[in-house]
């Protein structure tokens, strides 16, 4: 009676077997043999950690849309897929500048069409960016504030495209270059501005060719692109998984060949040692930092002593030391970031609170602020955080345990994306809150506009007119040396008074299988994602 | 019996109104606000109050909850669930992207757990206190104990570590490529089938042990019937009514609930689709997820209590 009950399972487990054997043998791959000569074809396969909000990367600021939606699109300028930050021509030929910094001229490549075959001509750039920089009723545009200096965007011919400013700006042609300001069809914004939240029709190497929402974003080569023999690849094809481990383990079964954000050391190495020189780990700094917004408008964050003792009681070269191999954060650095050509220099971020080296005088220091504060035996603070593991949730539990050795308890009250949002950005429910700055490249109008009153990203609600001051007078100059300046002394202002301070600057691991030829890692994952010149040297 | 029917088809409305207004309240009460998420972006985002004033207005969300619940109850009757305010997609066309894979690991692995429960169950009911029993409640109290999703990763690190293969990344329908579907799909679906196959075994064992002590089953094996006979057609049908109870309300859980071991193995289904419409305060795509859900378990629960008079003919509804 009970023999054939028994044997179903082992059955069942046989013909499991059996076919999983099978299955291995179907989808083995080969290793990749190194070539010179960029090869032809293949679909570059990648894995990205979330759905994008919309398609349009005028109207969003995520990873999750630019690195999807890049290869589509053709910007004015851009930067240097080779040399990081060199700004050079996409769909501008040249360009020139006046001689009052008022008038930016740019010739368009002539030939352009866009995916639908229809000619590409100045009145698109024009259309594109008067989408972005005078968005109608209806469109957001998160980027507008970065063009405050354009009065009006101008197509004389068909082949020009003139920016008229009302004052100089340092950053206009950095902001030119924004990987962001693709260029859409203006037949289409005319007759729906919303409509590339849902569609893509671009100029770029790829075209559009499907998009399920949770599972998979494809593009297929261009066979009009306007840069002669390019793409290299058939297409590219993202699958989207929100978990971590899955996307290592994908990249280590060769189901995806390259995840272009991050990956956390841990994961790194596992790869590094099964896979060897299959694989190939480009680490670069991140122009990215996580820091702690400080609610200025409530007590006791509105007395200096107090913000100056949060900051001078994280020891940041330990923090660095101890969360790189956990999170990627790595450096210590003022509010641009280290190693650019803006950063403050080190002796002069070593004079700030909190940035000495000498941890113990810090901590001394910090409960004598304390103590004159009206705080001898500490305070109790929350700190409220992002519910995501990497790198937001460690960051806080190390600032916690910092915090405490000078009298600080600070309790950890991680909130769902939303909620962290709206106590940061809306309504200022909060003492302190983790904080990132991540951006498209070390432009201090980029970085430093959030430190300016009213700004809606100044979370942590201050207004030093001083600040405003320094931060107006750098976007309008025009000599490096003098703007350099303007920018430390806002930097010491800002970081002196503690009105926010930073944590750590982000690094990242960008892993690829060593197939992944003829891609250069940028300093973030929103540049150089147009994959016109990555060929695979093997499929 | 037609009375009954249709009492219980009428009740499945006020049911669906209650989880309607709580659902569309406690989306409305939780923090967060779906227009600062899309203005906002990820990291970044500069939002001008008016932006976010027209914003609302598009979405309809500057209307009092009354009107926005009753728009959108309107909208239901005429099978009509919205635009997701996320992607501007109608909701039916994003559920239906997802329903099929979600619909064939619940059925697959509602199979798996019943062919593995059921068998070992009964036998763990018929060899009681033996070596057997002992080795299949380990089994079961393990499956119960071990979340389906940690299994899910160690089964897929074990297949790239060891195997350096891991299941694709990309729902096929079996219709289109049955080889890639199984590929994908046989994981999720024996882990998920382990862990609902250990509920249902210990279930089975207990309701069998209870029947194996019934009068007329000692009356059976007095008339000399063989154990075969005993076990299966006399015990076996009598101990499935809270088995088929239990089965039932993991299947409908499963459709809805399998967020993790969607994450873990890459499933665009239905459980990752409202874990994520939640996060982003889509309101129109959590109602609706919400709502069809709770009707696949009032449904179910139906088809349950209508099961129970086919199996056992001594009870009748009126």
């Amino acid at each position: 009676m009970t023999a054939p009950i028994r044997h179903r399972p082992l059955f069942v487990s046989l013909v499991a077997l059996t076919l999983l054997l099978g299955s291995f043998a179907a989808t083995g791959r080969g290793v990749a043999t190194a070539a010179d000569t960029p090869r032809r074809g293949g679909v570059l396969l990648a894995v990205i950690g979330a759905d994008p909000p919309s398609l349009d990367p005028h109207q969003e600021s995520t990873f999750a849309n630019i690195e999807l939606v890049a290869p589509l699109y053709s910007t004015l300028l851009q930067l240097d897929p080779y040399d990081y930050p060199k700004i050079i021509g996409d769909l501008a030929t040249e360009w020139k500048i006046s001689s009052d910094g008022l008038t930016y001229t740019f010739k368009i490549h002539p030939g352009v069409k866009f995916h639908d075959g229809s000619p590409l001509t100045s009145a698109d750039v024009k259309a594109s960016y008067n989408k972005i920089i005078f968005p109608p009723q209806g469109v957001r545009s998160v980027r507008q504030n970065a063009y405050t200096a354009v009065a009006q965007v101008e197509a004389p011919d068909p082949a020009t495209v003139v920016f008229k400013l009302k004052f100089p700006s340092a950053s206009l042609l950095a902001n030119l270059a924004s990987p962001w300001n693709v260029i859409f069809p203006k037949s289409y914004l005319d007759r729906d501005p919303n409509y590339f939240k849902t569609h893509a029709i671009g100029s770029g190497p790829f075209k559009f060719k499907g998009y399920t929402r949770g599972s998979t974003f494809e593009g297929e080569r261009n066979p009009a692109y306007f840069v002669k023999d390019r793409p290299y690849l058939d297409g590219y094809k993202f699958y989207i998984s929100p978990e971590t481990s899955v996307r290592a383990a994908a990249i280590r079964s060769g189901r995806a060949y390259i995840e272009f954000r991050d990956l956390p050391s841990a994961e790194v190495e596992a790869i590094k040692k099964q896979l060897g020189d299959k694989i190939t780990v480009q680490e670069t700094a991140m122009t990215g930092q996580w820091g702690i917004a400080i609610n200025n408008t409530k007590k006791p964050f509105d007395d200096v002593r107090v913000r100056k003792a949060l900051s001078l009681g994280i020891d940041r070269y330990t923090m660095a030391r101890v969360l790189y191999p956990l999170t990627g954060l790595r450096y210590v650095g003022g509010l641009m970031r280290p190693g650019s050509e803006w950063a403050l220099p080190a002796p002069e971020l070593e004079k700030l609170p909190g940035f000495g080296r000498d941890i113990e005088k810090n901590r001394a220091e910090a409960r004598k602020l304390l103590a004159e504060a009206g705080y001898p035996n500490g305070l109790k603070v929350v700190l409220k955080n992002r519910n995501v593991k990497l790198p937001y949730q460690d960051f806080a539990v190390f600032l916690i345990g910092e915090w405490r050795k000078i009298g600080i308890e600070a309790e950890h009250r991680p909130l769902e994306t939303a909620a962290w949002f709206s106590d940061g950005q809306d309504t200022g429910n909060f003492e302190l809150l983790v904080a990132p700055t991540v951006e498209f490249m070390d432009d201090p109008d980029q970085f430093l506009g959030r430190y300016a009153t009213g700004s809606t990203q100044n979370w942590g609600r201050f207004s030093d007119p001083q600040v405003d001051d320094l931060f107006s007078r750098q976007a309008r100059s025009l000599d490096p040396v003098e703007r350099k300046r303007l920018i430390n002394d806002l930097e010491k202002r800002v970081l002196g008074n503690a009105y926010f301070t930073t944590g750590l600057w982000w690094s990242r691991n960008l892993v690829h299988w060593s197939k992944v030829k003829n891609y250069v890692a940028p300093p973030n994952h929103y540049t150089n994602q147009k994959l016109q010149d990555v060929w695979l040297s093997e499929d | 019996m037609r009375t009954y029917l249709a009492k219980r088809l009428l009740l499945i409305v006020p049911t669906l109104f209650g989880v309607a207004a709580v659902v569309f309240l406690i989306m409305r009460v939780i923090p967060g606000d779906v227009t600062l998420l899309i203005l906002g972006g990820d990291q970044t985002g500069r939002i001008d109050p008016q932006q976010l004033a027209a914003m609302r207005h598009q979405l309809g969300l500057d209307q009092p909850l009354a009107v926005q619940f009753g728009t959108w109850l309107w909208g239901v009757l005429r099978l009509d669930f919205g635009t997701s305010l996320w992607t501007g997609q109608p909701v039916i066309d994003e559920v239906l992207i997802r329903l099929p894979l979600s619909l064939e690991v619940a059925i697959l692995a509602t199979i798996v757990s019943v062919l593995l429960a059921i068998p070992l169950g009964m036998i763990a009911a018929v060899r009681q206190d033996t070596w057997v029993d002992y080795l299949i409640r380990i089994v079961s109290i393990g499956g119960q104990a071990i979340p389906s999703f940690w299994v899910g990763i160690l089964v897929i690190l074990a297949l790239v570590i060891y195997f350096g293969w891991g299941p694709p990344l990309e729902f096929t329908p079996p219709w289109v490529d049955p080889w890639a579907n199984f590929q994908q799909l046989v994981w999720p679906v024996l882990t998920v089938g382990y862990r609902y196959a250990a509920v249902t075994t210990r279930m089975t064992r207990s309701t069998v042990l209870e029947v194996l002590r019934e009068d007329y089953i000692r009356t059976a094996w007095a008339k000399g019937l063989r154990e075969r006979v005993v076990v299966i057609r006399h015990a076996l049908k009598n101990a499935m009514l809270p088995v088929i109870t239990l089965v039932g309300t993991e299947f409908a859980f499963l459709i809805g609930g399998l967020v993790v071991t969607e994450t873990v193995f890459t499933l665009n289904g239905v459980g990752r689709f409202v874990v994520d419409a939640v996060a982003h305060r889509d309101y129109p795509v959590v109602q609706a997820l919400v709502f069809l859900i709770a009707l696949c378990f009032v449904v179910v629960n139906l088809l349950i209590d209508l099961t129970y008079a086919w199996l056992d003919p001594r009870i009748r509804y009126h």
